[in-house]
């Protein structure tokens, strides 16, 4: 599910004479080391663990909690795309979650229309950082750097140091809900993900945005519009961390305004770990999906093992490290070889 | 929207001379003197030596460091994520120094300063060997270095602090140079700490104005191919740039801890923000190739007065966050403006 500029995603080629070819593309491929290493340390858990990880329960909560971080990180992979970074996602989703909480609670709004609203909040942020971006051509790090402080500033303003909640039965009971075994959380937040490489793989909007992430200059010789791309991605990036925050509400059943502080680095984590460039131009919806699977189960690990909490974050730095080293060995042999 | 500034390339604008007003660290002085006017006619106390002068002097001291740790890296265009966590790897190095061997105040420094060093220095090989996003790799060091430096603390210390401090730090806290008399002379109430962050800022602007190392850095950030085709080992140089922001981070960690007044695990948290706050308000660029390390100082010393400003008129801190951040949004849409404005002048018509 790679999608870059140059290549599409190669359905056509399934011919019988193109298999072994296919076969051992299919193989080197990023998202097919992330598959493994995904399965590999599943299944090392499960051993370990005298197949408590397979028990209802953990399973449950493992999916429940992949879903923000999935959508977090492809939050910041649709900026990413256009070789820009979005340094606000984590606090927007904690000022989304509080601003629909206090909808639900202080202004008495049904939940379907606070969910709505909290979206919509997030994709506006998100457009007003894309604008800022476009009309003061400032760096979109600063830009978000800037707006990240400030609505830090008034996601504590939401409710000061309090807590929200009881805000909404149903969507309480939507976070613990299951379908086919599965939560509905993380079914909602696969969803979203489809939706996320359905725009980039198939629509022109999403072409449109990886080659202006690809070559803005090549893109604009070619009748792109580089500022259109620019605040597009950012508004996506807002309305994807608009829904983080709406099964943040789901699945936590009450919210503060520490909401979305230990967000930031893992958003950056999921697409690097992924495959995603920094320079723009590719996406790997499956691969940042995958990449936040394996952090999961860095964090199910320590919990299950009761490790200290801290070398989760040594040991995802090594992994992102070592995800990089072996990305840039790997291109430095393809080349040698060729 | 102005679609050709991105895509058309720059002409060659004649050399002339900018306007007064279009020099961005004036700005910077009268925004200064603007904000520590507006505070003293709102709160008289802002003028008081003990209560807020020499406090503001120390923490404008170590946040200057702080950016200048930043600087040493936006030169080649790079950035340095991991700038807090050096700057706690570096404390905790001074004070296991101290609390295991004994050191004095200057050598549990200089370990700490070496500790900073090495990691820069690491952080740069990594990215030049790899040809990686700076940012990655830092963010990833970033990353494992929380997760380090808590579990050393947590197995070199009680909790996440050594007890300790070296003979003669906790005078760089409390004590201003008024304390030392020589006669009856005594010096002026500045903290001890100034003149170090004094010395740090006089020797990186020394550095990129006149080394060769330092001008190098600058040429390979500006265009590293054409720099690397001139002769000037761009793999070195980008070691030396993030091995001095490392030494910088250390610095930095080493004063606040005497600030502090303990080696602790917490040193060094909110460092990300005002080292980048501080030298892109002062005008240095993120694409490298430019510094200016006065505009830092300048750019601290406002986010300081801000603070400091904001807290005497008893905002509480999450506001103060809103409106440095809408301080930083206006300040940078200015400066935009200033650069278009100055452009359309130097431009004959």
């Amino acid at each position: 599910m790679t999608s870059t500029v140059e290549s599409t995603p190669t359905r056509a080629a399934t011919t019988p004479a193109a298999a072994p070819s296919r076969l051992r593309r299919t193989v080197r491929t990023s998202e097919f080391t992330l598959v493994a290493l995904a399965v590999i340390g599943f299944v090392a858990l499960t051993l370990t663990t005298d197949g408590n990880m397979l028990s209802a329960g953990t399973l449950a909560a493992f999916f429940r909690f992949l879903a923000v971080p999935m959508i977090i990180g492809l939050a910041q992979m649709v900026v990413l795309a256009i070789g820009q970074m979005n340094l606000s996602v984590g606090v927007l989703t904690g000022f989304c979650a509080m601003v629909a909480a206090w909808a639900m609670l202080e202004a008495g709004l049904p939940a379907p229309l606070a969910v709505a609203g909290a979206m919509l909040l997030g994709a506006a942020v998100g457009l007003g950082n894309g604008l800022l971006v476009v009309f003061t051509r400032i760096n979109a790090f600063i830009v978000t750097l800037a707006t990240m402080t400030i609505i830090d500033g008034l996601r504590y303003g939401v409710n000061g140091p309090g807590t929200y909640q009881d805000y909404s039965a149903g969507l309480e009971e939507l976070g613990q809900a299951s379908l086919f075994g599965l939560p509905v959380v993380f079914l909602i937040a696969c969803a979203v993900a489809a939706m996320v490489w359905f725009f980039f793989a198939r629509t022109v909007p999403g072409r449109h945005l990886l080659a202006s992430g690809g070559s803005p200059f090549a893109a604009r010789l070619s009748g792109v519009s580089n500022d259109r791309s620019i605040v597009l991605a950012h508004a996506l990036s807002g309305l994807l961390a608009g829904v983080a925050a709406v099964l943040t509400l789901a699945q936590s059943g009450s919210v503060n305004a520490t909401i979305g502080d230990d967000l930031l680095l893992p958003s950056f984590a999921a697409p690097i770990i992924g495959g995603v460039a920094l320079a723009g131009g590719v996406v790997s919806v499956l691969g940042t999906s995958l990449a936040a699977f394996i952090v999961r189960l860095v964090d199910v690990a320590q919990a299950q093992f009761a490790i200290n909490r801290r070398w989760v974050d040594l040991i995802v730095g090594a992994v992102v490290l070592g995800v990089v080293l072996s990305g840039a060995i790997r291109t430095k042999l393809s080349r040698r070889s060729s | 929207m102005k679609q050709e500034d991105t895509t058309t390339p720059e002409q060659p604008r004649p050399p002339a001379r900018l306007p007064l007003w279009a020099n961005p660290r004036i700005g910077l002085v009268v925004l200064l003197i603007a904000l520590i006017a507006l505070f003293t006619t709102l709160r008289p106390a802002f003028l008081n030596t003990q209560l807020t002068l020499v406090p503001m002097q120390a923490d404008i001291s170590v946040y200057a460091v702080v950016g200048l740790s930043q600087l040493a890296v936006l030169s080649l265009g790079h950035m340095n994520m991991a700038v807090g966590r050096m700057a706690a790897m570096s404390a905790f190095a001074s004070g296991l120094l101290h609390d295991r061997l004994d050191a004095p105040l200057i050598l549990a420094l200089a370990g700490g300063l070496a500790m900073g060093a090495l990691l820069g220095a690491l952080a740069g090989l990594i990215i030049s060997r790899t040809g990686v996003n700076s940012f990655v790799v830092t963010l990833a060091l970033d990353f494992a270095l929380i997760g380090l430096v808590s579990l050393l603390y947590a197995s070199f210390t009680d909790g996440v602090a050594f007890n300790g401090l070296p003979a003669g730090m906790s005078a760089l806290r409390t004590d201003t140079f008024a304390d030392y008399c020589a006669g009856d002379v005594c010096g002026p109430e500045i903290p001890l700490l100034a003149p170090i962050a004094l010395v740090a800022v006089l020797v990186v602007g020394l550095l990129f104005r006149w080394s060769r190392t330092g001008r190098e850095v600058l040429m390979a950030g500006s265009n590293a191919k054409a720099a690397e085709l001139s002769g000037i080992p761009v793999r070195l140089r980008t070691i030396q740039a993030h091995a001095l922001s490392g030494l910088l981070a250390g610095l930095a960690g080493f004063l606040l801890s005497a600030n502090n007044g303990a080696f602790s695990a917490g040193v060094g948290d909110g460092f990300l923000l005002p080292s980048f706050l501080a030298p892109v308000l002062g005008g240095t660029l993120l694409v490298g190739g430019a510094v200016s390390v006065l505009g830092t100082v300048l750019g601290t010393a406002i986010t300081q007065v801000i603070y400091k400003g904001l807290n005497l008129l008893q905002f509480q801190v999450d506001e103060l966050k809103l409106y440095i951040g809408l301080v930083l949004l206006a300040a940078l849409s200015l400066d935009r403006l200033r650069h278009v404005l100055a452009e359309r002048r130097g431009v004959p018509a």
